[in-house]
């Protein structure tokens, strides 16, 4: 339990840390973000055509309610708190590569329905998008890691090969 | 009769869901008492740390507003003793302590025997990081707004631009949300939901 609480938090710091880099956000984090934003974009547009992105923002067209997606609204945190997670386990690094890929695409899976959620809540209620944005979600988010962790706990515990070759 | 060890996980996600909603509508009618005490010991730590800049913190709503010894004046800032003078910053609570209601969704959807005790000391090891939370985000308010009179103070130890700045982003954009899993997972690891997991999945 030790040696997975010093991995987790050494992972989580390191990555957190890159991550609030200048130039990390510049090259990886916004153009991450944009692309969310033309993806969130592309599923709205078949069933309501009044809405555009650009850049990291959505909007209703024209001139309508805009939201911008900033720094802890795109799941960057959410996924390094998943992997600090995996790496810290013991199991084969395969298992543990599987498991980042899937975990990080349930993770932006599910970030792109809070973004799209928040998206038409703030088009109807300002003070709900407040609160369903700044606590909701991201409780919602962690609990999306949460439950991707438990899930691949549970898919060690029926490779038991799997734990015993660990290579961490 | 115990569920099937596969209907654990099933069970408790359910279960997450349908607390959710009420542990955080209950918490927003609390949560200015809640953090009350918390308001005051960062008034404390605050106005001892930094007695030359800090003032007083004090609780306005779920808000705490801290007002500090500077005031502007012609685009300067220049030091003052009336506490209604001096420059304020806004800190929202919320923002570091909705890991309550997510701690106790968590806590009361999970299978167990002793809920309440363990509720009590889960809040208790929850609470000094809600108390960091507001204090980090304090600190980069007195950053952001007075930049090197607040990094330079003679004779007081005061943190890197870099640590407050990182401490802050930590302690708004994981703390709030891990920390209640982390207490969550130690106080749940002998439940029937992660028993069985952690014992099959150890090296």
């Amino acid at each position: 339990m030790t040696r997975f609480v010093v991995i987790f938090l050494l992972v989580l710091v390191c990555l957190f840390t890159l991550e609030m880099q200048t130039g990390v956000q510049r090259e990886v984090i916004e153009p991450f973000t944009a692309v969310l934003a033309s993806i969130s974009a592309a599923i709205i547009q078949p069933f309501d055509d009044s809405v555009l992105s650009y850049g990291k923002v959505l909007q209703f067209t024209p001139g309508g309610f805009a939201v911008s997606i900033e720094a802890g609204c795109n799941g960057v945190e959410a996924s390094i708190v998943l992997i600090a997670a995996i790496l810290a386990y013991p199991a084969s690094w395969r298992a543990r590569g599987a498991a980042i890929a899937v975990g990080l695409l349930a993770v932006q899976l599910m970030n792109i329905l809070r973004i799209i959620s928040l998206f038409y809540l703030g088009n109807w209620n300002l003070d709900v998008f407040t609160w369903v944005h700044l606590y909701l979600w991201p409780a919602l988010i962690m609990l999306d890691v949460l439950v991707v962790f438990i899930v691949f706990l549970h898919y060690l515990s029926r490779q038991p090969g799997a734990s015993r070759h660990a290579a961490a | 009769m115990p569920l099937p060890e596969r209907h654990h996980l099933l069970q408790f996600v359910l279960f997450v869901f349908v607390l959710l909603i009420p542990c955080f509508a209950l918490w927003s009618f609390l949560s200015a008492a809640l953090v009350t005490p918390v308001i005051g010991l960062a008034n404390l730590i605050l106005s001892h740390w930094f007695p030359d800049i800090v003032n007083v913190v004090y609780q306005q709503g779920a808000d705490a507003m801290l007002m500090t010894r500077l005031d502007e004046i012609d685009g300067q800032l220049v030091p003052t003793d009336v506490t209604d003078a001096g420059l304020g910053f806004k800190a929202n609570t919320r923002i570091v302590s909705y890991s309550i209601p997510f701690y106790a969704a968590l806590h009361f959807a999970t299978e167990k025997k002793d809920y309440l005790a363990n509720f009590f000391w889960g809040l208790l090891a929850i609470y000094p990081f809600i108390l960091l939370g507001l204090i980090s985000i304090c600190m980069k308010d007195l950053m952001v707004g007075f930049g090197t009179i607040f990094l330079d103070q003679a004779g007081v130890l005061v943190p890197g631009p870099g640590l407050i700045g990182i401490s802050y982003q930590l302690s708004v954009l994981i703390v709030p949300t891990l920390l209640p899993v982390a207490v969550w997972a130690w106080q749940s690891r002998d439940t029937p939901l992660l028993r069985s997991l952690l014992a099959a999945a150890s090296p």
